[in-house]
């Protein structure tokens, strides 16, 4: 039998300290920022490019590393033992090294952007927190820290989506975040009850390794194992363990913007457009996979399969969004909404791999596409003067931009052909590897499952469309905003930006390309990154374990690859083609799209109000939750006032009363005593007048009473 | 002799005596009362030696007579103290006692 004390008992290995200087950093990146004002862009770019090249480093130079766990203990509380652990293997080095990476031109690229806001320490400090919060998640592999970090991602996501809090929408943005995330947190800490209950321990490690000896009897979920030498048996209904997976998963719902909680990112976009790269495109947003990753061997079957719809249902509704859009940054944040949809989907489906894969694919490609936003939004911000007012991130003012900022308009393509998925593109070979271990996951499972198929599928058409809508509206055709403005020669002043602009956009432009994980190879199987994240297997117990698709033969998938990657492809193709139909330059729609306002029709309205979840949220939940808030204030001030109230009035005729007994009965008690001590007093003292004589006449006569007594 | 006169007559000396020490005001006059008792004590003890023929209660009353003597002595000496301190030797005028 395990005893609980070994397994999560200290363990130290010689990267540690490494380790703490990657977690510590960005703290001192935010002290420095908030400290040294002036130069807090320069320092914090600086201490985060350090970090940066310390997590490739480490990457490097401990690729080959068997997984490590460092534990130690936090405290105590009764009998349990808190720990902290933190895990190195190649997944937590490659997000690292995302993180970082991402991180440092993002801090790189607001150099520039934010040259001219006042706040420039406070938006790089909280830079600095989201960096540290980042980093927390992915080094810690225990439960308990991972929420922490996972709130402290939360609050930074909060404080940079209401960066211009000066603007309502972008502080009403921030709390709906803020609190949608929560809904989503909330799940996570039940997922963490449910397990702690089980296993008396958050450490992941130690929780996988009681889970593999758990077991299920008569539909219990049975855990023995030690603790302090006493025997332990943790018995549950076994479906808390569907329970657990699907309230842990609830937590990346939240974060990662999943069905239905994923109204919040769209949202979130009010925040200036680094941080979207960095935060709600890159980075954070992923968090929610990572931990799927984490926690991936605890999943049940059931849980897997609520994970996978669930994905394959958000891919599908954003991509949808995503078609109808005005706003550049709300299309790019649809996309995210969407990728990470797959993503999600991917875990859910048992295609770890590929899931993962497409994670860092993912997030250099839409860092690339938002940091390329961001150079063309900042741009054009520079027209604007005191008579010209637009809205810089509205695609109807652009267009023709392709001429006035070619080296943006290469990036933005290259990383819009690796978000279609086009091969020789890094989005190509994540998303093949996912759509192929779907399709064989739709082969064995059958039935409804095919649904997610066919949505995946239909989500890789929508994308070609809308990635080329977007591109053909922002690059191709006439610059629209001279004619709304009147100011015929505004096109001139435009011109790309400076270094810190492109320089960021055009690295991540180039880690879009196919050869940056796979060398010359073709499909994700050749990619290094691939091979350095193993699908591992599932170790809940076996009759409540999904079929793994690690079981299932080469062959099957060697069969199915060629088709995947021939429909996939074409439909991607298809949507490129009609969108070229539809808003090549002096299209029908491309001529009317400057005067186009909401979009008439059930399909453009259900997909410019995002399937109007937000009314929905607004119509019935809110509603309702507004009733029930007041009903609470109405029982809070009738009921519970009301009794609240009760008690003063009933203290205070039982003071009167009090008053009554005290007065008459404890002091009459006192002055009767009083007045008896006063009056024996009195008596007594009149025989003791000072005359000895009367004391020997008294004396005598009681002698003589006495021997009265004696006698007779 | 009857053994009852003497008693009766003994009873008699303790009575004047106890009259005198509580009716005189003079302390001097008190301490004569008190040596009326206690030799009426004395003659008790000497009636009553002589009924059971012991020489035990005279020898007894020789020591007691011997005793009272110094003890008028001192008795005497607070009694010239007290006069010395108070200028009056009026029991009623020197208490210091007061209920």
């Amino acid at each position: 039998m395990i005893e609980l004390g070994d397994i999560i008992s200290p363990q130290t290995h010689s990267l540690q300290v490494w380790l703490v200087v990657l977690l510590l950093a960005p703290i001192g990146s935010f002290l420095c920022s908030c400290l040294l004002k002036k130069s807090a862009p320069i320092i914090s770019s600086g201490v985060i490019g350090l970090t940066t090249v310390l997590s490739i480093y480490l990457a490097i130079n401990n690729w080959q590393i068997e997984p490590t766990i460092i534990k130690g203990n936090w405290f105590r509380i009764g009998n349990s033992q808190l720990t902290y652990a933190m895990m190195i293997d190649q997944l937590m080095l490659v997000m690292a090294v995302v993180v970082n990476f991402i991180s440092f031109l993002v801090h790189f690229f607001s150099i520039e952007y934010m040259k001219k806001d006042k706040r420039k320490p406070r938006y790089f400090a909280f830079l600095g927190i989201f960096t540290f919060s980042m980093m927390g998640i992915v080094l810690f592999h225990d439960l308990l820290l991972m929420f922490v970090f996972w709130e402290l991602v939360g609050l930074s996501s909060y404080l940079l989506i209401g960066f211009w809090f000066e603007k309502k929408s972008a502080s009403r943005a921030a709390n709906k975040a803020f609190i949608v995330n929560r809904i989503g947190d909330l799940g996570f800490i039940t997922g963490l009850m449910i397990l702690f209950t089980q296993f008396q321990t958050f450490d992941l490690e130690a929780v996988k390794t009681l889970m593999v000896v758990s077991e299920i009897e008569d539909g219990n979920w049975i855990s023995q194992f030690m603790i302090q030498g006493q025997e332990v048996v943790s018995s549950l209904d076994g479906r808390w363990l569907s329970a657990a997976g699907i309230a842990l998963f609830c937590g990346a719902v939240g974060k990662s913007a999943q069905f239905p909680l994923q109204i919040w990112l769209p949202d979130a976009m009010e925040g200036p457009t680094p941080v979207s790269a960095l935060i709600h495109a890159a980075t954070m947003v992923a968090a929610g996979v990572y931990l799927l990753a984490r926690i991936f061997v605890l999943l049940d079957a059931q849980a897997l399969e609520v994970v996978a719809v669930v994905g394959a249902i958000t891919a599908f509704m954003a991509a949808i969004a995503a078609l109808s859009q005005f706003d550049i940054k709300k299309v790019l944040a649809y996309s995210t909404i969407s990728q990470l949809g797959y993503m999600v989907m991917a875990m859910g489906i048992g295609a770890y791999t590929a899931g993962l894969f497409h994670l860092v694919t993912h997030a250099f490609f839409k860092a690339g596409l938002f940091l390329s936003a961001g150079i063309i939004i900042h741009q054009l911000h520079k027209l604007e003067t005191d008579d010209i007012k637009f809205d810089a991130q509205d695609m109807r003012v652009m267009g023709g931009l392709r001429k006035k900022l070619p080296i943006t308009f290469f990036a933005f393509l290259i990383c819009s052909l690796a978000l279609v998925g086009l091969p020789g593109f890094s989005g190509f070979i994540s998303k093949d590897a996912i759509l192929l271990d779907l399709a064989v996951w739709s082969d064995i499972k059958g039935g409804g499952f095919y649904i997610p198929e066919v949505l995946a599928f239909a989500t890789v058409l929508f994308t070609g469309f809308y990635t080329f809508r977007m591109i053909l509206l922002v690059f191709f055709g006439e610059f629209r905003l001279p004619g709304i403005t009147g100011a015929k020669n505004l096109g001139d002043r435009l011109k790309d930006g400076n270094l810190n602009l492109l320089l960021p956009a055009i690295i991540l432009a180039v880690l879009s390309f196919g050869f940056a994980f796979t060398g010359l190879g073709f499909s994700a199987e050749s990619s290094w990154l691939a091979h350095a994240l193993e699908t591992p297997v599932y170790i809940v117990p076996i009759s409540y374990a999904a079929q793994s698709l690690v079981d299932i033969s080469e062959q099957t998938f060697k069969d199915l690859h060629g088709l995947v990657t021939v429909v996939a492809t074409g439909l991607a193709l298809v949507g490129i083609v009609i969108a070229l139909i539809s808003y090549r330059p002096n299209a029908k729609l491309e001529q009317s799209f400057i005067e186009r306002r909401e979009p008439v029709g059930m399909f453009g309205q259900v997909s410019f109000y995002h399937w109007y979840l937000d009314a929905f949220y607004r119509k019935f939940i809110l509603k309702f939750f507004m009733l029930f808030s007041q009903a609470s204030s109405w029982f809070d001030r009738k009921v519970i006032d009301g009794i609240v109230n009760l008690i003063p009035k009933i203290t205070v005729i039982s003071a009167h009363l009090t008053k009554w007994f005290d007065r008459y009965l404890v002091d009459g008690i006192v002055n009767l005593s009083a007045n008896l001590a006063g009056r024996v007093g009195q008596a007594t003292r009149s025989i003791q007048g000072g005359n000895v004589q009367l004391y020997i006449a008294l004396s005598f006569v009681f002698v003589i009473l006495l021997m009265l007594y004696l006698v007779f | 002799m009857e053994l009852d006169y003497i008693l009766l007559l003994s009873a008699l000396l303790f009575v004047i005596g106890l009259f005198v020490v509580i009716t005189r005001k003079n302390a001097i006059m008190v301490l004569i009362g008190i040596e009326l008792m206690l030799n009426a004590a004395n003659l008790n003890l000497i009636a009553f030696s002589s009924y059971d023929g012991s020489l035990q209660g005279q020898i007894f009353s020789i020591f007691l007579i011997t005793v009272a003597a110094a003890e008028a002595a001192v008795g005497l000496a607070i009694v010239v103290k007290v006069y010395n301190y108070f200028r009056t030797a009026d029991l009623d005028k020197i208490n210091e006692l007061k209920g």
